[in-house]
């Protein structure tokens, strides 16, 4: 176990003498070589955690223990076994990436520095038209970047990435994946904070969805899935506005938008949704459908709003 | 002190800000030109004694500048763009950071001083008598407006030290007896002033620069330490409040 937060409440002070409560009782462990997701909406308490985890903030009740040790205690070791990529971004000022990276992993690792992996970072990142330019000439999305290969650079036991993909094109999104996935390869564990649901389905192998300081949920993604429903998400492209009263009976709950059209349905019917929607093509109405399993985005919508997608 | 951290920390922090720093150093050396100089003109007609209060003045409204003003003026920029909350997680003691962002902002105020005071002696010859004491001095004023400079920065919002930090560049240059004698001023601004440091680091300076013309007294040299003391202690004790 790298990371065992135990019933970790912090508050903080609002107007007057009133209090809000950033974070409400929150338990995770982490283990070695785990990435774990931690979902919730603007403002949930994700960030306030995460300063906790690193000794920048003292939880009011609870305790964190980092390698078996507490963090409250020592926040100084827990600073040199976790790393951070902050959700603002890093001002680079003249630093170059190749400076700023490479004098954070001298600071980090110090005579083990390995020079290798940051021409092995830059070129799985394809960071090489920009590793040479001063930090505050670069886009924002280069400097996000940076601030990553700052975080990963010599990584202790504990990454723990803000937000990693904003600012970040898709391509790049793919390779920062892929080397997020790597680290845990050698051992590392990633905590992976972010509101953004689909990315982090795929990269994660446990989340937690934080609501108003609490979580709501945790498992795997398809536990977290179930814990909503285990229902079939269908998706048609309409050609012309199709009636309510069209809909066939076996339908749990409709959405329109625009036009697309998003059933749920059980999993026993998804024959029966197969042969009316092939039925819908042959006459037209329908452009090109698909089947697929809820996702973790609905799950999440559905705790984290409260707004009942729909009941089995 | 861990030297390796403060090596790495020291290059993180001097690189980023290389561009500000250039402009700075620039900016300082101009403004001390401008006191040497400019002041003169407000005076119609300058003794000897004038001019060497000038020059002797300068150095310190510089360090005053720089630690009251300038490094406020940073701190707030780095605690609203959230650069303040990163350095704190780096895997270093906070002195070390405050050591190496202390020795950056000493280096800034060197040019300035030096070549203000080499014009300023080219010109005017005022009676410049530099004594061994300068170097301590000059640490022992730069540190204690750092210190000072620091605390305020760590203690107040930053808008509030950016309000604090233009009434202190426009106090230390009209109202405190860093460029004229104590004794122009009233009685209860004489009295502030022996308890603020800015009159004691003036005292100290002008010994060390023109040593035959003044002194400054044991209560200078405390004063400052004083305010040293408290000023890097609030700032450390603030940087590991959690």
């Amino acid at each position: 176990m790298i990371l065992d937060v135990q019933s970790v409440t912090k508050f903080y002070r609002g107007k007057g003498k009133s209090q809000v409560i950033a974070n409400d009782a929150i338990s995770l462990q982490i283990k070695e070589g785990e990435v774990f997701g931690l979902l919730g909406q603007n403002g949930a308490g994700k960030t306030t955690l995460v300063n906790q985890i690193v000794g920048l903030l003292t939880p009011d009740e609870g305790d964190i223990h980092l390698l078996g040790k507490s963090v409250l205690e020592n926040p100084k070791r827990a600073r040199s076994h976790c790393s951070v990529q902050p959700q603002s971004q890093v001002p680079l000022g003249f630093l170059s990436p190749r400076q700023a990276v490479s004098i954070m992993g001298k600071m980090r690792a110090g005579k083990n520095y390995n020079s290798k992996r940051l021409d092995m970072l830059f070129e799985a990142l394809d960071m090489g038209e920009w590793v040479d330019k001063e930090g505050e000439k670069l886009s924002g999305g280069a400097r996000r970047l940076t601030a990553f290969c700052m975080a990963v650079i010599a990584p202790g036991n504990l990454v723990i990435l803000d937000e990693p993909t904003n600012d970040v094109d898709p391509v790049r999104r793919k390779y920062l994946w892929e080397v997020i996935r790597n680290l845990t390869n050698d051992g590392t564990s990633v905590i992976l904070v972010t509101h953004n649901v689909l990315e982090a389905e795929k990269a994660v192998d446990r989340v937690a969805i934080i609501k108003e300081g609490k979580i709501l949920t945790q498992g795997t993604p398809t536990e977290v899935n179930q814990t909503v429903s285990n229902q079939i998400r269908m998706e048609l492209s309409l050609t012309q506005e199709l009636e309510k009263e069209y809909y066939p009976e076996w339908i749990v709950s409709s959405h329109q938008n625009g036009s697309r059209v998003i059933f749920q349905l059980a999993p026993t019917h998804v024959s029966n949704a197969v042969d009316w929607a092939k039925d819908l093509v042959e006459k037209g109405i329908v452009i090109d459908y698909s089947l697929s399993p809820t996702t973790i985005e609905d799950a999440y919508i559905e705790l984290a709003s409260k707004k009942v997608v729909a009941s089995p | 002190m861990n030297l390796t951290h403060y090596k790495y920390v020291f290059q993180m922090q001097f690189i980023r800000n290389a561009g500000f720093l250039i402009f700075m150093a620039l900016i300082q050396i101009l403004i001390s030109i401008g006191i040497v100089i400019g002041f003169t003109y407000l005076l119609p007609a300058p003794d000897t004694q004038s001019i060497l209060y000038l020059a002797t003045g300068a150095p310190t409204i510089i360090l005053i500048f720089t630690g009251l003003v300038i490094l406020p003026q940073q701190v707030g920029t780095s605690k609203t763009d959230g650069f303040m909350d990163f350095i704190r997680t780096w895997p270093v003691n906070r002195s070390v950071i405050l050591s190496a962002d202390t020795t950056i902002w000493l280096m800034l105020t060197i040019p300035g001083i030096i070549i203000a005071s080499f014009i300023a002696h080219f010109m005017y010859q005022p009676g410049y008598d530099i004594s061994w004491t300068i170097i301590p001095s000059f640490l022992m004023i730069a540190l204690t407006s750092i210190g000072v400079g620091y605390g305020l920065a760590y203690l107040l919002s930053p808008t509030t030290s950016l309000a604090i930090s233009q009434v202190v560049v426009f106090g230390a240059l009209m109202f405190s007896p860093v460029n004229f004698p104590m004794d122009r001023l009233p009685e209860w601004l004489q009295t502030l002033h022996e308890f603020l440091p800015i009159y004691s680091m003036a005292e100290v300076m002008r010994a060390s620069l023109a040593s035959s013309t003044f002194d400054a007294t044991l209560g200078n040299y405390i004063n400052l330490f004083i305010w040293c003391v408290l000023g890097f202690g609030g700032a450390i004790y603030i940087l590991n409040k959690k």
